[in-house]
């Protein structure tokens, strides 16, 4: 069987290649590795070294002949056979068909040069398959069925064959459950799918979607505040996990073979919202200086009144959120400094008192504010709050609403965060950031005892104010908060 | 409560059957004047005298065929062979008539035999006289095959034996005669065809016999030290099968060891995995696995013999493996 030879890829770039100069002729023995042409490509004329062994049978391209790459250009053979009688290539050759490859005006390929299993191509991608089969040695050989087939199976991905690896009991929960096995990636031997995998997939949402992290709707006033920042709190998708099918297998595998499931990296569109907050959190934390003050707040007394009021006035539910707001706009009366901006013009103190309280959504965050809060009953701002924090979940927030803060608060503690640290909304000097209310001993009077601690730490932009000035509000907050009873006043 | 030997177990068994019927009877070498190659026929001679405890010449095919004759003729014989290895002279006999009377007569003969002696590898026996030979009886219709592992069991099952209309293959070992156990004062039989569950575990099933027994609870103990409960079916029967008891347990755990001294080609061993991906596939979810013999001649070094034996540390492996754990 003859064997083709066709034009190289001598150069990335290389799309044709003119035969500048025949190094052979017709009925010379060529050796694998023999340069055989001298090849002008887009860059430079280069040797061809053939890949090839054999008899010359025919020159089909002419020297001076601009050809594609991946032309037919000679055709090597046992001497006597007839060139155009079906040319062959090595097994790795056949695999895929080459552009360029119909035959050149007034030459005469080789039968068969047509049918793409048989074009050689030393080009491209298949430049390196076919050097290393040669390598092996198996270019001269006729093509094996067998071999390539074996081929074929070991490069096969564990489940292109439609059979899934599963246990007959993994098969039968998946059944049971409604379960495609072949959605379900496998932690067994060879990615076999096992009882804990079916039993994963089921808890994963085989029939019910995992709840959201986020808190119910029903708490919002109370909990469903976040901070500026800290987005990652809003990362809490409604949508379940990627889906099982989304998974595969790895190529890397533990110890034991069992192949690692892999899955699907994702991008995310970015909303308008999400826009928003990289401009915003960005230009605060490149533009202000943040400077942060942590104090404790023994929250004993405050959730006593809570509680207390709860209990007392119908169709109350003030949370410990509601306090802390009452509590900062008291605190920010009488401390202006705090209540301000920073202005290249110089440092603004705003007149009113405007609390904007962050709510964490499943795509991000919005701040709803609170106005006049200095001046509003607690059970006013718990109302307030309540209302603009289901509608913020609602996404039915005006936009008047969610402007004009002067000053933010961002509570994390019902996520169990302990102490934080916020980015300064642009326009604001100071964001608190409100950690979660735990017992914890504390030293009173030489003796241990159990307290209720909130740790609070004010985050704020040193160009507007100083760290003392942001102490002595915390020690106001503090104080009215562990003597609540100032806050009815 | 008496805390006996398994070899005591046997005799007392043997004993009280003799007492209870005078059709029953003991040949073998050695079990008369030397009171048994391993002591389990202890004073029967003094007790019962030549007629009824027969020391026989070193020819196992023909005292088993006189046993068979005899069995045929109304008898109910004990017949004792030093080892089950030697009762591969004996084959002939066992396979072709003591199996096949009942069948070949139209149930005109019965063979109400007991074979019953040591079985499979003790202690450096050497190549031929370190085998199991349960695959080869279990694989007969027409016999029964006991494999006993307790004092309790040996004494309640060869009594059952001894009383079975049909011939029963009776597998004792060497290396557990000297077992101890509780054994009631009182009479008791155990039913043949019934496996004990030795240990109740949820997590894997481990099937065994014989001296299998106390490897597999071995096993459970080095498995429950990480958290892992095995349940160690007994099977005391190899032939007929409990196989309930094995596909209960498995539709349990969903996973099955068997574990067994013998080699792993055919016999035993696969009968039951066999059994357990038929009857209970849709529960399987790890393949069966075997743990036993190396599929090699058994050497007679020591060092060597013992990397052949099921081991609790191999049998641990088996096990998590099943569970998909590793190391």
């Amino acid at each position: 069987m003859a064997t083709v030879v066709t034009l190289p890829r001598l150069s990335d770039t290389m799309e044709e290649g003119v035969i500048a100069k025949w190094r052979i002729k017709v009925g010379d023995k060529i050796k694998r590795g023999q340069v055989i042409a001298e090849i002008e490509t887009d860059k430079a004329t280069m040797e061809f070294e053939s890949f090839d062994s054999g008899t010359v049978l025919k020159l089909v391209a002419a020297e001076g002949e601009a050809l594609p790459v991946g032309a037919t250009i000679a055709v090597f053979g046992k001497p006597g056979e007839n060139p155009d009688a079906g040319g062959k290539t090595s097994e790795a050759k056949a695999s895929k068909p080459v552009e360029g490859t119909t035959p050149i005006s007034g030459t005469a390929p080789p039968e068969g040069a047509n049918g793409e299993a048989l074009i050689a191509d030393p080009a491209g991608d298949e430049a390196k398959a076919a050097v290393e089969a040669d390598a092996e040695g198996v270019s001269a050989k006729p093509a094996s069925p067998e071999g390539q087939g074996a081929k074929d199976m070991s490069k096969a991905p564990a489940r292109d064959d439609g059979r899934v690896p599963a246990s007959p009991l993994a098969r039968r929960l998946a059944r049971e459950h409604d379960l495609e096995i072949a959605e379900i990636p496998g932690s067994g031997p060879h990615g076999r799918v096992v009882k804990t995998d079916v039993e994963q997939a089921i808890a994963a949402g085989g029939t019910a979607p995992r709840a959201p992290a986020s808190a119910p709707a029903s708490q919002a006033a109370t909990s469903a505040t976040s901070a500026p920042a800290a987005p990652a709190a809003s990362d809490k998708p409604a949508q379940r996990a990627p889906a099982a099918s989304t998974a595969t297998y790895s190529t890397e595998a533990d110890i034991d073979g069992r192949p690692y499931v892999s899955r699907a990296t994702r991008t995310i569109k970015l909303s308008q919202m999400r826009k928003t907050i990289v401009k915003r959190m960005g230009q605060s934390k490149r533009e202000a200086p943040h400077i942060y003050l942590t104090t404790a707040i023994h929250m004993d007394r405050a959730m006593a009144v809570r509680a207390e009021l709860n209990a007392a006035v119908d169709g109350t539910k003030i949370s410990v959120n509601d306090l802390i707001v009452l509590a900062c706009a008291r605190a920010l009366r009488k401390h202006p400094k705090v209540n301000s901006n920073y202005t290249e013009a110089g440092i603004v103190e705003h007149g009113d008192i405007h609390v904007g309280v962050a709510v964490a959504l499943d795509d991000g965050l919005v701040v709803p504010v609170i106005r006049f809060a200095d001046q509003k009953s607690i059970t006013a701002i718990s109302r307030e709050t309540r209302d603009l924090g289901q509608r913020a979940k609602a996404k039915e927030l005006r936009p008047e609403e969610m402007a004009g803060s002067t000053f933010t608060i961002s509570n994390l503690g019902m996520l169990g965060v302990e102490n934080f640290m916020a980015v300064v909304n642009p326009g604001e000097s100071a964001i608190l950031a409100v950690g979660a209310t735990n017992d914890e001993p504390v030293v009173e009077a030489g003796a241990v005892v159990v307290r209720k601690v909130m740790r609070v730490t004010l985050c704020s932009d040193h160009r507007a104010f100083d760290g003392a000035d942001s102490a002595r509000f915390l020690q106001t907050l503090k104080a009215l908060l562990e003597a609540p009873m100032a806050l009815f006043g | 409560m008496a805390i006996l030997q398994i070899r005591q177990a046997i005799r007392d068994a043997m004993k009280e059957e003799m007492l209870r019927d005078d059709r029953v009877f003991l040949m073998g070498e050695e079990v008369g004047y030397y009171n048994g190659a391993y002591k389990a026929s202890e004073g029967l001679l003094d007790q019962f005298g030549p007629k009824r405890v027969i020391d026989t010449p070193i020819v196992e095919t023909g005292f088993a065929g006189v046993g068979i004759g005899a069995a045929m003729c109304g008898l109910r014989p004990i017949i004792e062979f030093m080892t089950f290895n030697f009762s591969a002279v004996a084959f002939d006999q066992i396979l072709n008539n003591a199996a096949k009377i009942r069948h070949m007569t139209n149930g005109q003969f019965g063979v109400p035999i007991v074979f019953r002696g040591p079985n499979a590898a003790a202690h450096m026996l050497g190549s031929t006289h370190s085998q199991a030979f349960e695959p080869y009886y279990a694989h007969i219709p027409g016999l029964k095959v006991v494999a006993v592992a307790t004092p309790y069991d040996a004494k309640g099952l060869l009594k059952s034996a001894i009383r079975d209309d049909n011939p029963v293959i009776f597998l004792e070992s060497e290396l557990m005669y000297s077992v101890k156990g509780e054994v009631p004062d009182e009479e008791y039989t155990i039913p043949i065809g019934k496996a004990d569950i030795k240990r109740e575990g949820k997590h894997v099933t481990l099937v065994t016999w014989g001296q299998g027994v106390p490897v597999s609870l071995k096993t459970a103990e080095l498995a429950a030290k990480e958290g892992i409960e095995v349940e160690v079916i007994d099977l005391r029967t190899l032939r007929p099968l409990d196989t309930d008891a094995i596909i209960d347990s498995v539709k349990k755990t969903n996973r099955a060891v068997v574990l067994f001294h013998d080699w792993p080609y055919g016999g035993v061993g696969c009968e039951i995995i066999a059994r357990i991906q038929e009857l209970a596939f849709d529960h399987l979810d790890a393949p069966v696995l075997r743990e036993c013999y190396e599929d090699v001649p058994f050497p007679y070094a020591e060092n060597l013999e013992n990397l052949c034996l099921p081991t609790p540390e191999k049998g641990l492996a088996a096990v998590k493996k099943v569970l998909y754990k590793r190391g």
